[in-house]
């Protein structure tokens, strides 16, 4: 029976998938010779006598707290977190739809699941940042603005992570409560549904929300 | 009564589920058997009754009524019928017992109303009293993945009797478990379809277990 050496049966390969990973790698490597070669860093500046002096002028004063200002710091404080919440709470209420869009198993078009993939990935594309000087610009330096930039900032990533949450639904059980007369709305709070999933998401990433505030105050 | 009138189903990939099936099972206590390979179509024939899988050709008759046209609120109508039972239980793992029992009454209830989480006094107690009836009513509120197979597999079986269905359909519902567990699970199926009088169609690939 063993007198043939066993040989595996060839991988059938597909010309079209080579030709596209190639394209994608040329693609890729031309862009970063494009980028290093436009880019100008003056390395002479960023090593010298100067930049000592300013990390000596700077460093020590994150060792001297302003002590006096406390009653400012600490509204600011609260108002940063009021921003983060609230930002977070509007982000979670667009990322929803998106996130039905794009989760392949509740809308079975792949034409809108892509339209939902691309409108997430470019709302995601967008630093906080760059978000909040547009809505600075629009609505003046108040907290709304923050606000703002918040929300849209995190509807990329939340709607990213609603739609993963909601592709990995047992499908089975999707199936078992539909074959009991359920209707959509039901099967999903049911099957998806576990008490805190809901406003427990939007919270996860509170943290990284309060740090990209700050960084927005620091910014103005 | 369903009848089956030159049923034929294509998957859209070209596989043939079902070719010019033609039968009639009468209502009122049937206890029917289906036995075959995997593979030859048993799922599918089961699944068309409540159209889980639309069949291509042909008509399907439940209670005199062409199911095929069904759409929407008249589906779902349809389903709360026709209980299913699973090789897989199919329960929501994260969820406890009684809550997976009490979704049998889903299609009884307003959507606002679940979302919500409330339920009848009466469903919820029908609920306890059908998991009593699979003698399993010590593990209401533990999570349903806690259990094992076979208590599983009977928690389903509660879930579909409190849906109150006229007929209950068995898609491989021992496949997965031991010989003396699959016959405890069928030896309940067998009483509620005696004392219940509801019409059991059941996919089994054991011939001795069919011949029982």
């Amino acid at each position: 029976m063993r007198n043939q050496p066993l040989t595996l049966p060839e991988k059938p390969k597909s010309k079209m998938k080579l030709t596209k990973r190639m394209i994608a790698l040329v693609a890729i490597l031309l862009i970063y010779i494009w980028t290093f070669s436009s880019i100008s860093i003056r390395w002479e500046s960023v090593f010298s006598v100067r930049t000592l002096e300013n990390i000596d002028r700077i460093i020590p004063k994150f060792f001297q707290p302003a002590f006096e200002e406390t009653d400012t710091i600490v509204e600011m404080m609260i108002e940063t977190i009021f921003i983060a919440y609230t930002g977070s709470l509007a982000a979670a209420i667009i990322a929803v739809p998106l996130a039905f869009l794009c989760a392949s198993n509740m809308v079975k078009n792949k034409w809108l699941n892509n339209a939902g993939m691309w409108i997430l990935g470019a709302v995601r594309a967008f630093p906080e940042i760059v978000l909040a000087i547009i809505f600075v610009a629009a609505v003046g330096p108040n907290p709304f603005a923050g606000v703002l930039a918040i929300a849209i900032g995190s509807t990329g990533m939340l709607g990213k992570l609603f739609s993963e949450v909601l592709e990995s639904i047992d499908m089975n059980v999707v199936e078992a409560l539909e074959s009991s007369g359920a209707n959509k709305l039901q099967i999903l709070f049911l099957a998806l549904c576990h008490r805190s999933c809901l406003n427990f998401y939007p919270m996860r990433s509170i943290d990284l929300k309060l740090m990209s505030v700050l960084l927005l105050y620091s910014e103005l | 009564m369903i009848e089956f009138r030159e049923l034929s189903l294509i998957y859209p990939n070209g596989t043939e589920g079902l070719r010019n099936i033609n039968i009639k099972i009468n209502e009122g206590g049937e206890f029917v058997v289906i036995v075959g390979l995997s593979g030859a179509g048993k799922s599918t024939f089961i699944r068309s009754i409540n159209r889980l899988v639309t069949p291509t050709n042909g008509a399907l008759l439940v209670e005199n009524e062409d199911i095929l046209k069904l759409k929407g609120k008249d589906l779902r109508r349809l389903r709360t019928k026709i209980g299913m039972i699973f090789q897989s239980y199919n329960l929501v793992k994260r969820s406890t017992v009684i809550k997976n029992v009490i979704s049998g009454r889903l299609g009884y209830t307003g959507t606002f109303k679940s979302i919500l989480n409330i339920f009848s006094k009466e469903d919820k107690l029908l609920a306890y009293e059908n998991l009593k009836r699979v003698n399993i009513e010590e593990k209401l509120y533990n999570r349903a993945d806690e259990l094992s197979g076979g208590q599983q597999q009977r928690v389903s079986i509660a879930r579909v009797l409190t849906q109150k269905p006229k007929l209950i359909l068995a898609d491989e519902p021992v496949a997965s478990l031991d010989p003396p567990t699959s016959h405890q699970v069928m030896k309940y199926l067998k009483q509620i379809n005696q004392e219940d009088n509801i019409t059991t169609i059941v996919n089994l690939h054991f011939i001795d277990m069919a011949m029982e």
